[in-house]
């Protein structure tokens, strides 16, 4: 073990729970995570609601009795007991009360060669984890909203953290997929997640940036558990859709006119040449139906990423080959102009009726489309090149388009009205 | 799970444009979504008849329905079923299951709720003058229809 102080870090509201147990004072099996040469330490007093990294190491954890007083005597005996043969520190917690009713927490680490002092910090609750955002964006006021997120995928995914870093409060994430080694490389998870359902996996990254959230999360095909996600569309202030079907999006565009909930479609098309943004405002502007159908959006230009969705969309008697030569991928930063478009759009579209520092930003999103191109290829192959100037289009800018409502669309048309789907 | 109120408002829509392009085709089981079926028959122009069965999907009108030729059982011109033919590609078939034909109408990457059962059958009568050129010729059905861009 290094000769600087080990730093112990323990969940302010862990401590605060224990204080507020009644009855005497005992010993209790914590967990704790060691790192860097047992310089830094994660303490909990039970299991953390995160998945927790570093090197497991015995905890135990004691709270002092009504005088403040602690038995430290038979606390550190208990504590060398559990010492094995590798090596690993035990790390002793000692809960108490200050003189002011705050509660504080003594560490110590203990090793074959003795007993150390640590330096205890606290993890702090909310109000202090996201001051410095105070002014940009109201976090207390977005902590209440309730975003829904369909397809938790190299496009999902860092929406989905991004919106918990900017104080989003709840969130719903519906995939049914799990996370392969073809997908690493494009997501906010890595390979100690492979395996697992991008939902619970992105969960516990939502909860790494805020461990407040409430994430809920619907392991479901969209297509085929209709009546679960529309209670979902049902209970959420906005709708994300980063799917990567258009059936999913036609029965999400339903079900977001149903409940007449704001949705934001993304996309990326082949090889993440580039991608487009659509944000749906129901019975106010064009719904998914009408811009598929203007032509503005081509299911067959969409990005192929992996085998399963090139099945769900092409004929069966596409031959092997072909399906394997059309799973072309992009690079995770052809995604990231997309994901970070649609985060904004969802920011402002959260903050509505909220006074925040990006207020401003929605006066300039006049368009319900918007067009982004990562590379003079595909749908954007006769594009001048970027150059000088800023008056032709070009890569790596966004574009509105100005889109009206299919008046013949057969999910939102004139013929069809609001009451006579609500 | 029913029928939500715009599916039903869907349904009535497409059996109200049914009754006007094919008289003789009616909706079946349609209380249960999943259930629900379109059948009816088609006469070719040399006069053949052909009992058409579309299904209807649960999430109606998002996915692209099920189209299957229920009789008679049809063969090619060399005297295969094509039920035995599986997928293909130059007859615009899909897999088949309990043992009848389904036809390859729209993929979809081309469906969308724009698209009504109507629509869907005038690609159906197509295919059966197409498949009747072939039995004549014995060109593949898509010598007479063109495949959409996968
Ligand atoms: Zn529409």
């Amino acid at each position: 073990m290094s000769s600087m102080t080990a730093l112990v870090y323990v969940l302010e509201e862990q401590v605060r729970d224990l204080l507020r147990e009644k009855g005497s004072s005992r010993l209790i099996d914590g967990t704790a995570y060691g790192f860097d040469d047992w310089t830094v330490f994660h303490a909990y007093t039970e299991q953390p609601f995160t998945t927790p990294s570093g090197y497991v190491c015995t905890c135990i954890v004691v709270r002092s009795d009504a005088m403040g007083l602690v038995d430290e005597e038979k606390t550190l005996a208990e504590a060398r007991h559990r010492l094995d043969s590798d090596e690993r520190p035990v790390i002793v917690l000692i809960a108490s009360s200050d003189a002011t009713g705050s509660p504080s927490c003594r560490a110590l680490v203990v090793t074959r060669a003795g007993v150390t002092g640590a330096d205890t910090r606290f993890v702090p609750r909310r109000s202090e984890l996201y001051t410095r955002n105070t002014g940009l964006l109201e976090t207390s006021a977005l902590a209440a909203k309730r975003v829904l997120i369909v397809g938790l995928g190299s496009g999902g995914s860092p929406i989905a953290l991004e919106l918990a870093r900017a104080g989003v409060g709840h969130f719903t994430l519906i995939d049914f997929d799990r996370l392969e080694l073809g997908n690493i490389s494009r997501h906010v998870c890595g390979v100690n997640d492979l395996g697992r359902f991008k939902t619970l996996a992105v969960r516990d990254q939502i909860l790494q940036k805020n461990p407040y959230a409430q994430v809920s999360t619907m392991e479901v095909n969209v297509n085929q558990a209709l009546s679960q996600v529309d209670e979902a569309v049902a209970g959420c202030d906005l709708l994300i859709v980063a799917s990567d079907n258009d059936q999913s999006r036609f029965n999400l565009n339903q079900m977001s006119l149903n409940y007449n909930k704001v949705a934001l479609y993304g996309r990326a098309i082949t090889r993440a040449a580039g991608g487009d943004v659509l944000r749906v405002r129901p019975w106010k502007g064009p719904c998914y139906n009408c811009i598929f159908s203007s032509g503005l959006v081509d299911g067959r230009e969409e990005e192929m990423s992996q085998k399963r969705q090139a099945l769900s969309v092409l004929p069966a008697y596409v031959e092997e080959d072909k399906i394997n030569s059309m799973i072309q991928v992009g690079l995770s930063s052809d995604i990231a102009p997309i994901a970070n478009m649609m985060t904004k759009m969802a920011l402002v579209e959260l903050s509505r009726g909220i006074e925040t520092g990006i207020s401003t930003v929605d006066e300039d999103l006049a368009s319900d489309f918007y067009v982004w191109a990562n590379r003079r290829e595909e749908a954007y192959g006769n594009w001048p090149r970027m150059g000088f100037k800023w008056t032709h289009p070009s890569i790596l800018r966004w574009y509105g388009a100005r889109v009206d409502r299919d008046p013949n669309c057969m999910v939102c048309g004139s013929h069809i009205t609001e009451d006579s789907v609500i | 799970m029913a029928w939500s109120s715009q599916q039903s408002a869907r349904l009535r829509l497409e059996t109200d444009i049914l009754s006007r392009y094919f008289p003789t085709f009616s909706l079946r089981d349609s209380i249960i979504p999943g259930h629900a079926v379109v059948e009816g028959t088609m006469r070719s122009n040399a006069g053949h008849e052909y009992v058409i069965r579309l299904h209807v999907p649960a999430d109606l009108p998002n996915s692209v329905p099920v189209v299957e030729i229920i009789s008679p059982i049809l063969k090619d011109r060399f005297g295969h079923s094509l039920v035995d033919l599986g997928t293909s590609y130059s007859m615009h078939l899909l897999k088949p299951e309990n043992g009848v034909v389904r036809i390859c109408h729209y993929s979809a990457s081309h469906w969308s709720p724009n698209v009504t059962f109507t629509k869907v059958l005038l690609k159906i009568r197509a295919w059966i003058e197409a498949y009747e050129g072939h039995l004549d010729s014995g060109f593949p059905i898509d010598h007479y229809l063109p495949h959409m861009q996968a």
